[in-house]
């Protein structure tokens, strides 16, 4: 993130203020008394040891040959604005938000997502910077797969809808991220969605199949674990 | 030395007893049962607009057994084509982007804490 090489856009890296300049330093009394960085230390560790949905994108990072871990890969910090979270694909790091995830259940669906944009970052070549289909498509992904989009999670932005709701959610989510860290106009985001929508809605890996809840990511996981005996009895 | 040389396709049923079901009947099962549950039921509805069919899982436990008591190999290849078309519906669409064959080589490289770029 060289200043020198700020153009118009900043690739949405002034949401993560601390990627540059931590006010506090790491571990010192300051970051344990005035940030949430040691609650989100511990609802981090939790995620990581229980939510199927974490378990399963971890194993399928170690089988690609990004093994996640916690201290290198991750970093609580304090960001700008309402978002949760982010993928720092230079640094190869994901960042949580220590003062916007104040419950579990949203540490566990803000890790999920990112997991899944490390993992297209660990088994393809995403251009996350200059290709927008790209960004779109992993966004997409991460919408569908991470849990963004359940009808309980809609329920509470008091977004009603029920049939086929999800893929409309996925759409807005997807677009509200892309709009979020880079300068488009919201036309031409839309014109990207819709172009990669259809391929990237049905690409499941690694969960080969939609997880709407933790039962599926469960059997996703199961599925996931015995796929060599799988794939040498076809 | 003699040597016969083997066509693979004519011995391939020889080694069928080693191969087993591709997931265990268990698992056939409780996909059946999942799939059936109102929770899915809803769930599908919410993200497709339509009911699950949850027949083939069924049809599956009963190959799988088929398979696992007296290795009939209409069970056999009923199963590996159930699974494989399955396995086909999860690869039906065009990449975005174009996969790796090797992970990025900056994924374990160590931090710089000093800022020197």
């Amino acid at each position: 993130m060289d200043q020198s090489k700020q153009q118009e856009d900043d690739y949405g890296y002034n949401l993560f203020p601390e990627r540059n300049a931590p006010k506090y330093k790491k571990d010192s009394i300051g970051a344990t008394l005035f940030t949430f960085n040691h609650k989100c230390q511990v609802m981090l560790h939790l995620a990581l040891e229980t939510s199927p949905y974490a378990k399963l994108l971890l194993g399928a990072m170690k089988n690609s040959g990004c093994q996640v871990f916690k201290d290198r890969h991750f970093s609580c910090e304090d960001c700008d604005g309402a978002v949760s979270g982010g993928f720092d694909a230079t640094s190869s790091q994901i960042v949580l938000c220590q003062n916007n995830i104040h419950q579990q259940a949203h540490m566990n669906r803000v890790v999920t997502h990112e997991l899944i944009h490390a993992f297209d970052h660990c088994r393809a070549h995403v251009d996350w910077f200059n290709n927008f289909k790209h960004l779109a498509c992993s966004e997409i992904r991460a919408a569908n797969l991470s849990g963004d989009c359940s009808f309980s999670n809609e329920l509470s932005r008091f977004n009603f809808g029920l049939k086929q709701h999800h893929q409309e959610c996925v759409r807005g989510r997807a677009l509200r991220s892309i709009l979020a860290v880079r300068k488009v106009s919201r036309e031409e985001a839309e014109k990207v969605v819709d172009e990669v929508f259809v391929s990237c809605f049905n690409d499941h890996a690694p969960f080969e199949r939609i997880p709407h809840s933790k039962k599926d990511a469960k059997f996703a996981n199961r599925h996931y674990e015995s796929r060599d005996r799988y794939y040498a009895n076809l | 030395m003699l040597v016969n040389i083997v066509d693979l396709n004519d011995i391939r049923g020889l080694f069928d007893f080693v191969l087993r079901p591709p997931r265990t009947c268990e698992d056939y099962w409780s996909e059946f049962r999942h799939c059936k549950s109102l929770s899915n039921r809803f769930h599908h509805y919410y993200t497709f607009g339509t009911h699950p069919t949850c027949e083939q899982w069924k049809e599956d436990y009963g190959n799988c057994k088929e398979w696992e008591k007296s290795h009939s190999s209409q069970a056999k290849e009923a199963l590996r084509e159930s699974e494989g078309s399955r396995v086909a519906e999860q690869r039906k669409f065009t990449p975005v982007w174009e996969l790796r064959k090797e992970p990025p080589r900056d994924w374990h490289m160590p931090l710089n804490q000093g800022k020197d770029s």
